[in-house]
């Protein structure tokens, strides 16, 4: 090996080791920063939510809506539509959820009825204890 | 190769050999030119480690008086690598600020600010003042005791002036004393009016250093530039050497050692340059003790102490400071070689001396 070259390859080795040390700190920057609540529960008083009334909460950041559903009880449901990602309404008097969007319709356990959503909505863990309702 | 294949499309293009002929290796430099002529290029890309840092911190700062000094905080402890570049453009900035004024004082004791260049040395002395200026907007910024008490010391400055002082200071603030007001004008000044104008005058100030040619080094040889000069006559230095790789080496040296120190001091006196005030929230209520400006600015800051009448004393510092930037036009002496110039070498070491005194009386 010829001293040019090693030289060559030493500088090429030490560029490039300079080059990631920054390169890997600015892609760490860059990339989005973690949440600094992930799966923080959230309670709820079960008296708060009629049958057949519901109640918006943030879980994980993400918009939950929690629906008394007359005669079946509680349910905790993702309220993005698995569609392109609106916010789906609940429908009190017909039982269902409803994408504005593009007319995706859910029932009231997440699984689509009709329109273009490819998969139920997520459902989100959901406790009972006595008095309260425990999400997450 | 590709990289050959790359090269012969932009040969096409733009005539690339040519064009790195003439910029590298046909633009020579004199041959007893050494690394501190190599001290403008440190600051050029001191700068542009600024502006790198800066923009990466744009992404997560917020410039609300009520987000500013939390998500700064954020920055700090949790956005991965946040501290660093924060690191990178706290202590870059005090590291250019050094750089710039090496740079300047360099200059001034080879004389090159002498015919035909002078329009070069007014150029850097304005971007020696935006500098300062970079340096000012930015302390504000994260919104802490000591950038807003800082701030309120140095906005108050022109209320020394009769007539329009007072509403410079309120122009300065947007109201009668620094607020969420204030931030937002300094934050707009800081990101988006300073950097074009650096720019700008930066492209002039090169563009003037390359048109021209670099000056001779007056030390240990006359200077054979026949004055006065009445026509323009570009410097060649046809016996010198090309400026790549001679000059861009001790440039890049010199930059390397630039990183180093700026790298030594964030991880072996990571705060150096963030005293106690600089992490305690801004209050408008209660002025923290021994409030004193950044290093750089003690000095200025000790004669305005020191000089009982405000309007003088701000005066005299003003009028420094055009003597400072219109120096070419008021040294006439043709020597260029300060080794023979007793009396300006005089005036040199009694400013230098009395700068380090006034900076060690003000940190008091």
């Amino acid at each position: 090996m010829k001293r040019r070259s090693f030289l060559k390859a030493l500088f090429a080795v030490l560029g490039t080791a300079s080059v990631s040390s920054f390169a890997y700190p600015l892609i760490r920057y860059l990339a989005p920063p973690g949440s600094s609540d992930m799966d923080k529960k959230v309670v709820l008083v079960k008296a708060d939510i009629p049958v057949g009334g519901s109640k918006i909460i943030l879980f994980n950041d993400k918009p939950v809506i929690v629906i008394n559903r007359p005669g079946r009880g509680f349910i905790a449901l993702s309220k993005v539509c698995t569609h392109l990602g609106c916010l789906v309404e609940y429908e009190k008097d017909k039982n269902r959820l409803i994408c504005p969007c593009h007319a995706g319709t859910y029932d009231l356990e997440g699984n689509v009825l009709s329109g273009p959503p490819p998969r139920p909505l997520p459902k989100v863990t959901l406790k009972v204890e006595g008095e309260q309702l425990i999400i997450g | 190769m590709a990289k050959n294949k790359i090269r012969d499309w932009l040969e096409v293009r733009i005539g690339l050999d040519e064009l790195l002929k003439s910029q590298l290796t046909e633009y020579r430099v004199p041959k007893q030119i050494n690394v501190f002529n190599a001290l403008g290029s440190v600051a050029l890309a001191g700068y542009l480690i600024q502006v790198i840092s800066g923009i990466f911190l744009m992404i997560y700062y917020i410039p609300h008086s009520e987000h500013a000094f939390r998500s700064v905080q954020e920055i700090m402890t949790r956005v991965p690598y946040g501290w660093l570049f924060r690191q990178i453009h706290v202590v870059g900035s005090n590291l250019m600020i050094t750089a710039v004024t090496l740079h300047m004082v360099t200059i001034f004791l080879m004389g090159n600010y002498k015919r035909p260049r002078e329009l070069t040395w007014i150029g850097g002395g304005i971007m020696m003042v935006i500098t300062f200026l970079f340096g000012l907007s930015g302390y504000l910024l994260p919104w802490t005791q000591l950038s807003y008490w800082a701030t309120t010391v140095v906005t108050s400055l022109p209320t020394a002036f009769p007539f329009f002082g007072d509403f410079a200071t309120r122009l300065l603030r947007g109201g009668d004393y620094v607020s969420g007001i204030t931030l937002t004008r300094f934050f707009a000044v800081h990101v988006s009016v300073l950097p074009p104008l650096f720019m700008i005058l930066m492209g002039v100030h090169i563009a003037l250093i390359r048109r021209i040619g670099l000056s001779s080094t007056p030390f240990g040889k006359t200077d054979e530039e026949k004055r006065p000069l009445t026509e323009f006559r570009k410097k060649t230095h046809p016996e010198g050497h090309a400026y790549y790789p001679y000059l861009f080496q001790k440039q890049v040296l010199m930059v390397i050692c630039y990183f180093l120190i700026m790298f030594s001091i964030i991880t072996f006196a990571p705060t150096f340059f963030f005293p106690e005030e600089a992490s305690v929230p801004a209050d408008a209520f209660k002025t923290p003790e021994n409030i004193r400006p950044e290093w750089y600015f003690l000095a200025p800051y000790q004669m305005l102490k020191l000089i009982p009448n405000k309007f003088l004393g701000i005066s005299l510092q003003i009028i420094l400071l055009f003597v400072f930037i219109f120096w070419p036009f008021l040294d006439v002496q043709k020597e260029k070689n300060i080794f023979k110039r007793p009396v300006l070498r005089g005036v040199f070491i009694f400013l230098m001396i009395s700068w380090v005194i006034l900076m060690w009386w003000g940190r008091r």
